[in-house]
């Protein structure tokens, strides 16, 4: 356990931040998922491509034709993309000024602008069969990730990233766009390349005969673009595939792609569908079935076959118009079924599995998958989206070519000649080619403009913004993993259930409550999500030596064997028992590294149950799976395991639960489960459930330290608390996350004491004494910018100029320089100069005014250039400095989630007292404690307490004690030490009589977290104020001084008090007041009119009822002025309102 | 000389230990109201010098305004003739001046390539007699900012005459121990146990300075406490014996108030009646 707060250490590392590593280096593994996704766009693996190269090679080929010439098709001119690159951030090439090129994060943040590099494409084309050209050609430049490789901050270490402007821990991981730090949030989606069986009551819709089973595998291109394939069952016992191209459907019969992939025959087919077990009648009817409904179409060969698909899908396809209906067909089978696999013969055995699935499962022999458990899920990265979209772009650019081409043939087919190399290239500079541009937006708004769909569900909500309210926060941006918004619209309440499965993946206390919950979860801090493609070419040799049969003998007529996939590959089958055993020979040699078999490999061996999930044995090599570590009994070495695999393996928590024979794995610890914020909540295993997630939640609403970089950030918001202080009490994470380096909060005397009353329902008594001394003083950071040109009309010259024009009086120019801008630390209130410039054409300055209800002090002021840093000054950044010393309202928290109101600031005389004259700086209720069972709470007060006197850190990581060992007695034996009470408690006394209190009180040191939400925000008060110009009723909202509503509730409990007085002063003196002339004769409200007296003596009004044209009648009364309104409305509408006037 | 109303003689204190920064003595043969008092006075009412107003001429260092400000009024400042100072409400000045204020000021740059730490050692004092507080000759202050290279810090501060009703930092303690009846003989509180009280709850040092109580004595409803432990630890800017003196003190100008009060009522009634011909 450490007993030190190891200042030293902490002290020399920020004086001199280290050339050669990291601080903290576990901080770097947190964004390890983000960051490696991204690299891996530019390398992917050992060889020196990338998923880019692999998207650019997919994409292929585009053709067009002319329609010149005799055979009706004409010239072809063909181009694709020969390669892609993506160059580091520079300065635009107009400066010509700058000696150092490079762009730093740090300047665009300042500067509000995006991180990004330019990105450019290898064009080739070649007319008919002629010579390639070749053309660099530019496509934007793309917002690229921090400390990608990509980044100028790659490979650097603290002392770089300091002098660089970062944070000396900067982890990266994030985009900068428009000087706002975004992050692609980590999305889940089915696990790719494996078989899911799936029972859906809206595949019924999918047209007449369609029953709700199916079949659904997602499957995914070596580029990490993704494509589902479902094999539906028809209630009449066919099967047919579905597959989206283009965000349309399309179903084939399951039989016409069977053929269609390999010359084969229906003896074969039934071979492989039935597997010798011809006794199964449910199987062999619907093999028979599926057989003979297909002879309809008339197709017996494969020719065949692809020739009909591809008549059908040439127009879908928008394939090269030289291309033949067979070749059509085998372009629609590479590009849309089961495309993880290249080969013939092996979609036509993943086929046969699916169907041998899905039988299975409509006569009930398997169960279907949960989609809903991580078992059957992956992680979508940001990267590989940021791949799959730059993908789709580009495919986007080269189609826009083409219609290009098909544009100009049809107008203009003179003007067309493919032969001249410059009508090709005057075409590429036609289309619009900001690629760059594109992702930037998909960036900074999070909304997928996409043909495809990229087989995701969800068009919007994909970036979050990455808030430094604190490092809590901001640290869980990164591993913060949601479940898609589709799920959040779901009335069913299943997909956020807490699984079995998702044990030591996803964490089980951090998901905020309410709407998202279950939904938007975090990565245990132990969770890994693998990006490397792992060397899986020894598995088929390894299998085989292990007695798996070859997939070349794709009959096996074995029904009792099982089929061994690799990434939804086949490999081979065997029985189960032997399945079991190569599952366990490979654990072993994964483990201990021999054969070479890569430790991220996951060996899901399924075995057979009665109705039971699909027997098998599944490997998986492919990156986006989660994985975790866990400790292999055998041999005491680190077991990486996966999520699927997890399901059917024997892992004991802790030592005693170890079963000798059948676990085989041990966790390493039981932390290993939470997140890193939960894990920062101090004794959580003494807490009841709840209360750990909703500290989970204020952990990350508290005024904390938002970053050492202060000066060099432009967030528009940013809460700081001034006096953070290290917690005495914490976990051993706290150390391994360097969250020292970013307090959250105070140590705090805290007494549970009933004082005063003012301690009442959650509310806080603060030592006014403590207060003034700067606990929990705060600082929120606010920045405006004033940006002239916007006011510029675009085309004409600058026309306004920061600074001050003659004339300006002295007020102005007690805050505001020559310049136009404020003086650094002047201080400005409501309607105070905030800057000033010059408008040419009239020559006047016009003074930009300060907004803000509170008083803030201006911390920087920030010129920003533009990009070629040639135009004068037209953008400011102002940083004003709010302060916020706690005040009553203020919002405070425990890490218990124990949040209460300040409630006063009581004198410090008054407060109670112990022996040793220590007053406490927080009094709390002791109502707080019994329903909400925060007993962590009391133990960290103990602890606090214990590591407050002896001088030491306090470890605080939970599941440390036990019943034999508890922790009141480990802490209890320490205040003895010191003199103080075993149980915390201590004798103490009134502050105001001097008299010792009747009980003693439970007194010790807790670390308050001071939460964001404060009184200065929020605070509503009106008494008159903006009215409504329609009702004459009082406005609403905070912002425009209105008031809160007095609704109908309200009104009924006034009602039923009967305290009518109090009724019409609300309603009625308070909003609407309203006198209004009234005709008694008539009754009617608006026909009083005013007319002029005819005297030249007075100019008395008169008032008059037009229609008993008297003013005899006429007799004021107060109304509510929505009456008069509601009478005029009426009359509009022909009805008549008439009052009975009485004295 | 004992009877139901306690001693006769008065209230004694005892000085246990008297050290530069602390004392502890035995108030004894008073009532807890008294005793009280004291303590109360000794945190909140005894008047201290502290730096109240902060004018900032240049401030280019990593520390906010205010931020310094607050750091600055914490700072003790020896106030042993604080007597000679007035109250500023007191005063006949509009602002302050000399007899109400001591002025200091300080102006650091740093031109060197190391960090230059400001300390309260650099704080000129306008009255010698008013120094920011120094344990000994060694003391290096108490650090207020770092400077880097090209920092500077160039303020005006005032600091005034108050007590730390208004403002904790004219508080001359940092905390009063007050104990009484070590034993719990009065049975004024009720210590929870689990088990064992002697083994749960350690004797205070106090304890030592008493008889401990017969186990099997009647319990004395009558008894009231007489002996209060007092123990106090100074900022500095006062000796602990001036803290007590001059608390004792403040709690005599205070009656010494009410009494003139008095007396001014008992005239005015005096005279009210002879205005009416008695």
């Amino acid at each position: 356990m450490p007993s030190t707060f190891r200042t030293l250490e902490r002290e020399e590392a920020f004086r001199n931040p280290s050339n050669k590593k990291f601080g903290t280096p576990e901080l770097q593994e947190v964004v390890k998922p983000h960051l490696e996704s991204f690299d891996s766009l530019t390398k992917f693996g050992n060889g020196d491509t990338g998923l880019l190269d692999l998207a650019v090679k997919d994409i292929g080929h585009k053709t067009v034709f002319d329609g010149v010439g005799e055979d009706g098709l004409g010239n072809k001119i063909t181009y694709w993309i020969e390669g892609i690159s993506i160059a580091k951030p520079a300065v635009n090439v107009r400066d010509t000024t700058s000696l150092h090129r490079e762009i730093y994060p740090s300047e665009c943040r300042e500067r509000l602008i995006t991180y990004k590099g330019r990105l450019q494409a290898t064009i080739n084309w070649r007319f008919n069969d002629g010579p390639v050209n070749t053309e660099l050609k530019d496509l934007g430049q793309v917002p690229l990730m921090i400390k990608s490789n990509k980044c100028h901050l790659y490979g650097l270490y603290s002392k770089g990233l300091v002098e660089r402007h970062e944070e000396s821990e900067e982890m990266g991981g994030y985009f900068i766009v428009n000087g706002i730090e975004k992050i692609i949030r980590l999305l889940i989606v089915p696990r790719r390349n494996h078989v899911v069986a799936i029972i859906r009551n809206s595949f019924q819709n999918r047209g007449p005969t369609y029953s709700p089973y199916g079949c659904s595998i997602r499957c995914t291109r070596p580029d990490q673009t993704s494509l589902t394939n479902t094999v539906h069952y028809l209630t009449d016992g066919n099967a047919m595939i579905r597959f989206a191209w283009r965000k349309q459907e399309y179903m084939i019969p399951a039989i016409m792609i069977l053929k269609a992939l390999i010359d084969t025959s229906d003896k074969e087919i039934f071979d492989a569908l039935c597997q010798g077990d011809t006794k199964n009648t449910f199987l062999t009817d619907r093999i028979e079935l599926l057989l003979r409904s297909f002879k309809v179409y008339n197709l017996y060969t494969r020719e065949s076959c692809l020739r009909y698909l591809g008549d059908k899908f040439r127009v879908v396809m928008d394939v090269a118009e030289d291309m033949t209906d067979v070749q059509v067909g085998e372009e629609l089978l590479r590009k849309a079924v089961l495309v993880h696999l290249k080969e013939g013969r092996d979609k036509f055995n993943l086929l046969v599995f699916m169907i041998r699935k899905l039988y299975s499962l409509v006569s009930g022999e398997c169960c279907e998958d949960n989609p809903d458990s991580p078992q059957h899920q992956e992680v979508l990265l940001g990267g590989h989206l940021y791949g799959m979209i730059l993908k789709e772009k580009l495919f986007d650019w080269l189609s826009s070519i083409k219609a290009q081409i098909r544009t100009d043939i049809r107008l203009k087919s003179s003007k067309v000649d493919f032969m001249n190399n410059k009508y090709f290239t005057g075409v590429m500079t036609k289309v619009p080619s900001d690629v760059g541009g594109k992702l930037s937006y998909f960036l900074a708004t999070g909304n997928l403009v996409s043909n495809t769909g990229l087989d995701l569900q969800q068009a919007t909500g994909y970036t979050i913004v990455a808030e430094k309210l604190n490092f809590y926060r901001y640290i869980s941006h990164f591993r913060c993993i949601h479940r898609g918004a589709f799920f959040a619209e779901l009335k069913t309440t299943t997909v956020r259930k807490l699984l079995p499965e998702a044990w030591g993946f996803l964490c089980p206390v951090h998901t905020p409550d309410g709407s998202p919950c279950g939904l938007l979860n975090h990565l245990a801090h132990k969770c890994k999500v693998v990006n490397e493609p792992l060397d899986v070419s020894m598995m088929p040799r390894l299998l085989a030596s292990l007695g798996v049969s070859q997939p070349v003998l794709h009959t096996i007529n074995r029904p009792d064997y099982v089929c061994v996939q690799l990434d939804g590959k086949i490999v081979g089958w065997c029985s189960i028992k032997s399945a079991l055993k190569v599952s366990q020979s490979l654990r072993f040699w994964k483990v201990t590294g021999q054969h070479n078999v890569p430790a991220d490999l996951e060996i899901g061996y399924v075995p057979t149950s009665h109705g039971g999930q699909y027997p098998g044995l599944y490997l998986f090599s492919t990156p986006a799976r989660m994985m975790r570590p866990v400790k292999y009994l055998a041999n005491g070495n680190t077991d990486m395991i996966g999520s699927f695999e997890q399901v059917y393996m024997d892992i004991a928590c802790l030592q005693d639960e170890v079963i000798p024979g059948i676990s085989t794995h041990i966790e390493f610890t039981p932390t290993n489960v939470l997140s890193i914020v939960a894990n920062m909540t101090p004794f959580s295993d003494f807490n009841q459930s709840p209360r750990n997630m909703y500290q989970c939640q204020m952990g990350k609403q508290t005024m904390g330290t938002p970053s050492t970089a202060l000066n060099h950030r432009t967030d528009n918001k940013m809460y700081r608390l001034q006096s953070g202080q290290t917690p005495v009490v914490r976990p051993d994470l706290h150390n391994l996350y360097g969250f020292d380096g970013f307090p959250n909060g105070t140590n705090a005397i805290v007494a549970v004491i009933s004082y005063t009353g003012y301690d009442m329902e959650d509310a806080m008594i603060l030592n006014k004494s403590v207060h003034e001394r700067g606990f929990g003083y705060g600082t929120v950071y606010k920045a405006e910018v004033v940006d002239l040109s916007d006011l510029r009309v675009t085309g004409e010259p600058i026309m306004h100029h920061f600074g001050l024009a003659g004339g300006v009086n002295k007020k102005i120019r007690e805050k505001l320089d020559e310049d136009g801008l404020p003086f650094i630390g002047v201080q400005l209130k409501a309607g105070d100069p905030l800057c000033a410039y010059v408008d040419e054409t009239t020559g006047q300055t016009i003074i930009k005014k300060y907004k803000g209800p509170e008083d803030g002090l201006v911390d920087e002021v920030r010129l920003i250039g533009d990009d070629a840093s040639s135009t004068e000054l037209q953008k400011v950044h102002i940083k004003l400095r709010i302060t916020r010393s706690p005040i009553i309202g203020d919002k405070f928290s425990s890490r218990h989630g124990q949040k209460g109101v300040c409630s006063q600031k009581w004198p410090a005389v008054d407060m109670p007292f112990t022996e040793s004259g220590m007053q406490p700086d927080v009094i709390i209720n002791p109502h707080a404690f019994p329903s909400r069972m925060t007993i962590g709470m009391f133990v960290e007060s103990l602890a606090g307490k214990a590591g407050a006197l002896h001088g030491i850190a306090q470890d605080s990581t939970p599941f440390k004690f036990n019943e034999q060992n508890t922790a009141a007695d480990y802490f209890g034996e320490q205040l003895l030490a010191a003199g103080y009470n075993y149980h915390g408690n201590e004798a103490m006394y009134s502050g105001i009589t001097g008299e010792e209190l009747k009980m003693d009180i439970y007194i010790g040191v807790v670390y308050y977290q001071r939460l964001r939400h404060m009184v200065s925000d929020k605070y509503q008060v009106r008494t008159t104020g903006p009215v409504h110009n329609l009702t004459m009723q009082p406005v609403k909202g905070r912002k425009r001084a209105g008031g809160i509503r007095f609704g109908e509730m309200e009104r009924d409990s006034l009602l039923a008090h009967g305290v009518s007085f109090l009724l019409q002063d609300r309603l009625m003196n308070c909003s609407d007041y309203s006198q209004a002339h009234v005709c008694r004769l008539c009754g009617s409200l608006v026909s009083p009119i005013s007319t002029k007296v005819a005297s030249s003596v007075s100019s008395r009004r008169n008032v008059e009822c037009r229609v008993c044209n008297t003013s005899k009648g006429i007799d004021v009364v107060a109304i509510p002025y929505v009456f008069r309104y509601l009478t005029t409305e009426l009359m509009s509408m022909g009805i008549k309102l008439t009052l009975g006037v009485k004295p | 000389m004992e009877n139901a109303y306690g001693t006769l003689s008065g209230p004694n204190i005892t000085i246990r230990e008297l050290q530069k920064d602390k004392i502890s003595f035995i108030l004894s043969d008073t009532d807890l109201s008294v005793a009280n008092s004291l303590r109360r006075v000794m945190i909140a009412e005894v008047p201290t010098i502290a730096i109240d107003m902060v004018e900032i001429e240049t401030n280019t260092t990593v520390l906010a305004d205010e931020f310094i400000a607050h750091r600055l009024g914490m700072i003790p400042i020896e106030s042993t003739d604080v007597e000679r100072i007035k109250y500023t409400r007191d005063c006949t000045c509009s602002q302050y001046c000399s007899e109400c204020s001591v002025e200091l000021t300080l102006h650091v740059k740093c031109t060197d390539d190391r960090t230059r730490d400001v300390t309260s050692r650099e704080l000129i004092s306008s009255n010698p007699q008013f120094q920011p507080v120094l344990t000994d000759k060694n003391d290096s202050g108490i650090l207020i900012v770092k400077l880097r290279k090209g920092h500077e810090l160039s303020i005006k501060c005032i600091a005034k005459k108050g007590v730390a009703k208004e403002h904790a930092k004219w508080s001359p303690v940092s905390g009063v121990a007050f104990e009484y009846d070590p034993y719990n003989k009065l049975r004024h509180t009720h210590y929870w146990i689990e088990e064992d009280e002697k083994k749960e709850w350690p004797l205070s040092k106090n304890a030592a300075l008493e008889a401990p109580p017969d186990p099997n004595a009647p319990f004395d409803y009558n008894a009231k406490p007489d002996r209060f432990y007092f123990s106090s630890e100074t900022v500095g800017s006062l000796q602990p014996e001036e803290v007590v003196s001059m608390a004792m003190k403040t709690l005599l100008d205070k009656l010494a108030y009410v009494q003139m009060q008095l007396k001014e009522e008992v005239d005015m009634k005096k005279q009210d009646h002879t205005s009416w011909g008695y």
